[in-house]
This record gives structure tokens, sequence and C-alpha cells, in this order.
């Protein structure tokens, strides 16, 4: 359903001949996403019917009207990695917000910055530092957007036991909805600026994402005011050596730790004491025990021939229960206290720091993932790409429990050979939000992209694993969701193992979106 | 390789966009965090190294067919790499060589562009691809009493290029290098009018044949004449002769150096010392070509295999080129040498580096993008507080000069060579 003449024109006035495409070349780089073949058996999804490059909300707010008047779907997209990024019918025109790139705002005493939607969380984090100050950084990478995060999806992250995750770091927002009317979220509606995402009545924040987010379904955020926490390191962090081993330099007031324990129990044992001992600043299972090989080589092929030859099976026995831990503190006696800390709860736990990780080069690899978050992709390496499923926020216990189901069911499809063989553990994130609040866990998996044999296992297993938590761990499987592997009634299968969410997130979209504007793929069908 | 050997890598790519920024920790500001400027100027992704990955493989799958935009996405990008390092910091992919092939690719299909054809026109009658007589090629040298290796025997060839043969501007960068080898004790020779192109913009462009020819005439000349060693000032030159030439399979009877490697090689064995004071605060650009595209060519035919369920590794193991090897040392050694001389960096520097612009044949067929790219870099430079910014490469200084004059800047603009000759 190509676009007609005259809605094409009307888009054109509005963003300029330059700042719209309708060229296949063009349209074809929003559709090829991560994770397509799982769904479609190819690279892309169905291809928008155009691209618009809006420069300002104004722009975004005059497209949205003319969508809604002319009957036209529309997607937004800020960095746009992800299936749920790409339009999920025909006859949608694609939104990317790259053009909006601009950190507005860096308010250093109230701790927030304000962003448009293309600002990275590297370009915030290294602004937010020079001021004494960071943010929480999402688990993909911080390549992602703080403000899609914020406002639109997920947003869990290594950092947060300290700043928590990214539905909880939004304050005021700049939120076109689905109409094209402007909503003017917390303390910016009453004008008194960006500092609370709630104002005067009800909080909106919750129908505004809730706990993962709309992904595009419910209009388009321009403007968000990201909270912005403590850094108690240098105004610009030293690194070393040249690319692919760059290394962050530890500064004194900082430990960077991996920990080993010998079970989930106690594994879980130390991050509840971790998170009550409020000491931990950024931790998480972000180096697995399969992955633990790649930190020591520069390619998947001396990655193979490290675990083939053996050399690893200790290294990953001793990481198969272990997290990371970065302590960060304002004087040497508060990190003397820390360390003794965790110490002590080493010590109650059985947990130990695994010889290897005590190397000071080491650490500073370590460091620089933690702190920058941008090793995550390595995880595409080995095979191409990579798969996750399950994703609950839940109790650390409860994350447990996916993480030992997730492993049994991956032990099968690394017996079929269609996905990789690391060892049948990788319970990614496992990162404890807000001091122990809650936990979050992913099981990973790698497959080849390039191979429909894989990419077929990979579907399978992410819809296995992700149907254990409707019946036998609750959460939700927001990843299967997000991939689109079920189709526009998967909210069907989750929502009455979880408090029948799905009922009211009908309702809010048919409530925002009479026109059904919005592409409702990965949120919600509005329809029964 | 053919476009068609690389499906895997387009099929690998997860549109993460990590070839837009520099390696992630290496950010340092909002201001100057992007690090590939066909996507800056473009901005639909497309334009992006990922972009071009996906667009080669929607052309094999037959869903697209070549348009007008489809070969400015193509050709509107500098080839400078810096999308490559990135991406390669944390995958196994071959962006850079992709957009190589797909360029070869619209040249196979006829598929050119009318800058790009005049070029070549120039190439094939005249051995070089600025349209300029090959009977001007030597003038450069005129009255600088140096040995003509066509006609004397010397130990070390110093390179002009094409640049520097016919770029009058840049002239006394050529002689100064010269001087300063003879200077050194140095047994240099030139090749004059007969020296011919290095080939290694005619296959950035796609046409890969004139690369073959001139690295083949070349590798039989050099090696002919007896030269030890071959020195260029030419960063795409060097760059082309470390990885592209020794592809062609003939052996290569001589070492290739930079004019900054030969120069800091000098420089510590004591034979040029660096003794007046050049009290000036600079910033150093490296030039992609003698930075992450001079890593030498490693050899690898191999196979893709599968092992451990689905670990693709290569058979025999495959070393990638990441941008960890480049020239970053020894032109800052060179000015690190010079007395009262303060080397402050650019936020982007090595490995990732941004383009001067001039590269890939943008300054040929779209001017205004070289242009914009090169003040980009120009206020990159201004931010540093430098008063001069320096370089290493002539296709470089050209670019930075016609973008200084555009908009009446005052930076200085220097050659690491024009710096030394200063201290001496």
């Amino acid at each position: 359903m190509a676009l007609t003449r005259n809605v094409y024109q009307i888009l054109e006035d509005i963003v300029g001949p330059e700042n719209i495409s309708e060229e296949p070349v063009i349209l074809d780089t929003y559709c090829f996403q991560w994770l397509a073949e799982t769904v479609t058996g190819s690279k892309f999804f169905t291809r928008p019917e155009a691209v618009v490059l809006p420069g300002s909300k104004d722009e975004v707010q005059a497209i949205v009207r003319t969508c809604n008047r002319y009957g036209v779907k529309y997607k937004a997209l800020s960095t746009g990695w992800g299936p749920w990024n790409a339009p999920g019918s025909e006859g949608v025109v694609q939104v990317d917000l790259r053009r909006m790139n601009r950190i507005l705002e860096i308010d250093e005493k109230n701790m927030y910055a304000v962003v448009e939607p293309y600002v990275i969380f590297s370009q915030l984090q290294v602004e937010a530092m020079k001021r004494g100050l960071t943010c929480h950084i999402i688990g993909a990478g911080a390549n992602a957007s703080p403000l899609a995060s914020c406002t639109s999806m997920s947003g869990m992250g290594l950092s947060g036991i300290s700043m928590s995750y990214s539905a909880r770091n939004p304050l005021a927002v700049e939120w076109i909805l689905p109409t094209g009317d402007i909503l003017r979220l917390g303390s910016l509606g009453s004008g008194a600026g960006w500092f609370c995402g709630d104002g005067p009545g009800l909080s909106l924040r919750g129908i505004m994402r809730g706990t993962h987010g709309a992904m595009g379904g419910l209009g388009i955020f321009t403007k968000c005011a990201v909270k912005l926490y403590q850094w108690p390191g240098p105004k610009q962090m030293h690194f070393e050596g040249v690319s692919p081993g760059h290394v962050a330099v530890v500064p004194e007031n900082f430990k960077c730790y991996v920990l080993s324990f010998p079970s989930w129990d106690s594994f879980a044992d130390a991050a509840y004491k971790i998170g009550e001992a409020e000491i931990g600043y950024v931790m998480g299972k972000q180096i697995a025990a399969g992955i633990v090989p790649l930190m020591a080589t520069r390619s998947s092929t001396e990655y193979a021939n490290v675990r083939q030859s053996g050399m690893a099976d200790e290294v990953m026995k001793e990481f198969r229960y272990s997290f990371q831990l970065v302590l960060g503190a304002n004087s040497p006696r508060e990190i003397e206290y820390q360390e003794r800390a965790l110490q002590d709860i080493l010590a109650e736990t059985g947990g130990w720091i695994p010889a290897l990780t005590q190397d000071s080069e080491r650490q500073k690899a370590t460091f620089r993932m933690m702190i920058k978050v941008d090793g995550n992709s390595a995880i595409f390496r080995l095979s191409g790409s990579f798969g996750t499923s399950l994703g609950a926020e839940t109790s650390c216990d409860a994350a447990m429990v996916h993480a030992r189901l997730g492993e049994e069911i991956k032990k099968k499809y690394i017996e079929k050979g269609v996905i990789v063989d690391d060892g049948a553990e990788w319970a990614w994130g496992a990162e404890m939000n807000e001091h122990g609040r809650f936990a979050h866990v992913e099981e990973l998996f790698m497959y080849d992209p390039a191979d429909p044999e894989s990419a077929k296992g990979a579907a399978e297993f992410i819809e296995e694993t992700s149907l254990l938590t409707a019946k036998q761990a609750p959460g939700l499987a927001i990843w299967e969701l997000a991939r689109g592997g079920l189709g526009p009634k998967g909210h069907d299968i989750y929502g009455p193992a979880c408090s029948n969410y799905h009922v009211w997130q009908r309702r809010i979209k048919r409530a925002f979106d009479p026109n059904f504007s919005a592409d409702a793929t990965f949120y919600i069908e509005p329809e029964e | 390789m053919a476009l068609q050997d690389y499906r895997n890598d387009m099929q690998r790519c997860s549109r993460c966009s990590l070839c837009k920024w520099p390696p992630l920790a290496q950010i340092k500001s909002w201001r100057f965090s992007n690090v590939c400027p066909s996507m800056v100027w473009g901005n639909f992704h497309a334009y992006s190294a990922g972009g071009k990955l996906i667009a080669a493989l929607s052309l094999l799958d037959g869903r697209i067919e070549y348009t007008d935009k489809f070969l400015e996405i193509v050709y509107q990008c500098q080839m400078g790499g810096a999308c490559d390092v990135s991406c390669k910091v944390t995958r196994d992919l071959e962006p850079l060589e992709v957009m190589l092939e797909l360029r070869a690719r619209c040249v196979e299909d006829g598929q050119l562009l009318p800058a790009h054809m005049v070029m070549i026109e120039s190439l094939r009658s005249d051995d070089n691809p600025l349209g300029k007589p090959k009977a001007e090629r030597g003038k450069w040298a005129e009255d600088l009493d140096v040995k003509d290796i066509t006609t004397e025997k010397a130990d070390v060839l110093y390179f002009a290029g094409c640049r520097y043969s016919f770029d009058q501007d840049l002239w006394g960068i050529a002689r100064g290098a010269v001087t300063l080898l003879k200077k050194a004790g140095v047994d240099v020779g030139i090749s004059g009018k007969e020296e011919a192109c290095c080939g290694g913009r005619a296959y950035e462009i796609g046409y890969r044949g004139e690369l073959t020819k001139y690295a083949e005439h070349n590798i039989e000349t050099w090696n002919a004449a007896g030269v030890r060693t071959v020195v260029t000032s030419c960063s795409d030159c060097y760059g082309t002769f470390k990885y592209h030439y020794p592809k062609v399979g003939k052996t290569m009877n001589f070492e290739v150096l930079h004019i900054t490697e030969y120069l800091d090689r000098l420089i510590k064995e004591g034979k040029l010392k660096p003794t007046r004071k050049v009290p000036m605060q600079v910033t150093y650009h490296d030039p992609c070509h003698l930075g992450r595209l001079s890593e030498a060519y490693i050899p690898w035919e191999g196979v893709e295999k599968k092992v451990l369920g689905q670990i693709v590794i290569q058979d025999p193991p495959k070393e990638f080129r990441r941008g960890t090897n480049g020239i970053y040392e020894p032109p800052r050694e060179v000015l690190k040498s010079i007395p009262g001389l303060e080397l402050v960096e650019m936020e982007r520097i090595k490995e990732y580096a941004w383009c001067c612009g001039a590269g890939g044949g943008v300054k040929e067929a779209y001017p205004d993008f070289a242009l914009w790219t090169a003040k980009e870099r120009i206020e990159e430079a201004e931010a540093t507080g430098a008063e001069a910014l320096v370089t290493a490469c002539p296709w470089c200084e050209r670019n930075f000069r016609d973008a200084l004059e555009q908009d009446g800047e005052k930076m200085k603009l220097y050659d690491v060579v024009e710096l030394l000759l200063e201290a001496l």
C-alpha cells in the first residue's frame, strides 16, 4: 500500500525534500533488523512506505496529525536497534528521529538532563561526568537512546543497583500523543520545568510506559528529562590502549570485582546482602561463564580454539555462578568500609574472587565494560547473533528459578546443534535493581542469522523459554513480545498470568489512539 | 573475494549503529561524538556502514535495483574505515571490504559516476587521476639536485604520488621531504616524470583493474631499480602499498615507509637533530590511510566453519584488521622531537580519527561534502586551542586548505615535514 502522492507531498512539505524518502534502498535499511529471521525467515520485516526525518517537535506533531487525518500508520524510532523498531505491517511511515539529537540541558543542581530522542547514553554520560554526574545505562549498550529507554522500552542495566532501571528515570516528558496532541507530562505541564515526572493529579507515567514501554505504539516522545546520579570518579575517564583493546584506569576510590559462588542460591544470597548493605555502584552478571574466554581472545576463531582445547573448562566452571561488582566511594574510609562489608558477605555466602580476575589489566577491562557499557555487542561475535528470553522484573530468588529453567531448556537446543554450546549457562543481567528491591535475568543464547536452521532453532528456543513464564515461573517474557514472534496477540498469552495487564493495556491503546494510527504491533493490537 | 562472498557478513549485521560512533569508551563529548561523515551528512541509516551492508544484501537478493540514490549512498563516502574499526571492536565482520566490493560491483555493472569516469580517463591517458599531463609530473622536483632512479642507482626511492606531483601549492612539502632525507645522508632518488599513480584511488572507487596494473608496474620497476626502500609522503599511496600491493602476488624486494616513519627513525638514530625552537601549540590529524588503513595486508584464503554448535570460525585462522597497527606514533614522535613545539590531541584520534573528507573519490564527485567534512575536523582542531593543524598527507592538506580558504579561517596548516624543516 504505497502512500498517495497527496500524503507524500504533505509529509515532504513538513520536513523538506531532503528529509523524506521512499527509495527502496533507504526503506530496506529500516525493515532489516536483528532477530527478524527468527520471525519472518529473512533479515527483513515489512518495508515502510516512506521514511521521514523530522527535526523538531512541531514537525513530529504535523506528521502525526497528517497520519491521523489520512489513515496512515506511523512508527517512530531513535537509534533503531531491535525488531520492535520496524514497521509491523504494511502502510507504515517510519519516523526516524535521528535529527533530534541534542542534549538540551544538564541541570547539575537538580541532577537531571533534558535530551532529545537521538542522544545516546555514551554522549549523555560523558557530558554528565564533566559535572560529577552519570546516567543509568541499559544492558543493550551505551549506543542506545536514553529517551527511548526511559519513555518506551524496558531499560535494565548493570547500574540498576544504584540507579534503578529506565522506568524510574524519566522526569518530565514532552509527548506527542497518538492523535497529535501534545502532552507535557509532570512538572513541565504546570510550567514548572523538568524536575518531576508527576504534576498535580494522577501520575500518567504508568500509562506512558508501564513496566516495559509501548515501543512506539503510543505516540512519539520528543524530549525527556532523565535522572542523573552522582559519579564519584574523574571528570573524564582515562583509557589506555588501541582498538579493540581499550582499558579504563580504575580510579583510587573505585574497586572492580568478579565474584564467584558455589550455587545459584548463594549467588542470590550475596546479591541480596550487597543490596541491603547498599555498597554496590554497578553490579550484574555481564560476563557469563561461556563468554569469559572471549575476554581473553580477539576473534571467534581464537575463542573456539581455547574452548576446544579444554583450557577454559576450569575457568568456566569457576565463573558459572558469578557476577561483577563495582564499588564506588567518596572517600578512602568509605571504600574501605565497602570492601570490608563485601568481604563479610563473601564469607557468609561462600563466595570468592577468582584469581584470574585479580590481574590489574583484567580489572581495567572489566571496569571499562561495567562503567561504559561498551562491550556487550561482543555477544554477536561468536555466531553472528544472539537472542534473549525471559526478562521479567521479579525477586532475585524468582530470577534464579528462571535461570535454572532456562538452562535446562538450553541444553536441549545445544544438543540439537542449532545454538552455540556455551555450557548451557547464561543468565545475563541478573541485576539487582534499587539495592535489591527487584532483580532481572535473561536467558541468552547465540545463533547464526545466516543459517536458516539455526534461526529456526533460535525461534523455537525463545518461544519455549518464554512460555515458561506463563506456566511455571511468573513474569512477563518481554523479549518474546519485543521480538514479535507471537504476533499481535502475544499479550493475550501472558496477560492472564500477570494480573490481566493486557486488558488494561488494550483499553489504554483504544483511549489514547482512537484512529489506531501509532503502529501497535509491538505494543498491543487494539482489537480483542 | 566478491560481493556475494560477504553475504554472511551482511546477514550478521545487527543494525546496532556502532559503526556511526567512535569506540564508545572513546567518546569524549557530545559535539565530537560521530565518526562517520557519510552518516552525519546523509542522515538516513542507509548512509552508515551497516546501511550499506543492508543495501548490498538487498541488491544481491533482488529486492532493490540500481538508482541514482543507490549510487549516491554507495559513493557519498570517503571509505575512511572508521566504521570498520568501531564495528570490529566487538565483531568479526568486514564492513569496509563489503563497501569496496559494492563499488567494484557497481563498476562491473556499468553503474558509474561521471566525476569518477573523468578520473579514470585521466589515469588511463596520463597515469594520474587529476587530469594533468603526464609530462608535467616531475616538475615539483626541478632544480632539487636529487638522483633520477631511471638513470642512476639509489638506495631509497622517494615516491611523490599524484597529489604532490601536480598540486603546486604542495610542492614545498615533497621538496622538503627530499631535502630532509638528503640532510640525513640518505642515498635517495626519484622517478620524476616516469613515476606513475599508485592506483589506490582507482581501487577505492571500484576500478580494480587499474590497481592491479599500477601495482604490477610499480613493483616491477622498483625491483628492477634495485631500491632498498620506497618512502612516500602521501598517506594514500602508503596505505595502498602496504595493503593492496601485496594482493597482486608479486614479490616486493623493498621496504615501504611513510616519510614520518623514516624521519622518526632518522631522528632516533641521530641523523637528524631538531635544535631550533618552533614555539607553537599544534594538533595532529591522523590521515585515514596512514592510520587505520595502513595496516599491512595479511593474506588469508580459507573457509568459514562451525564448531561448538554455531560458533563461526575461519579456517585457517584469519587476522582481522582492527586499526590496531596503524602508523600513529611516528608522526607524533617527530613532532615531540621539535623543541618548543607542544602537541595537544583532538578528541577523535588514531584509529578512530575523523576523516579529512577528501578520500574515496568524494572530493571529485561531491566537493561540498568533502569540504563540510574538513570543516568538521577544523572545528575539532580549533577546540583544542592549538594554533596549527598538522597532518601528513597531501589529500588531507589540500582539502583542509580548501576548507580554510572557503571560510576565511585563520588556523595554520602544516605538514609534519614542514615543521621539522623549521626545527633544523
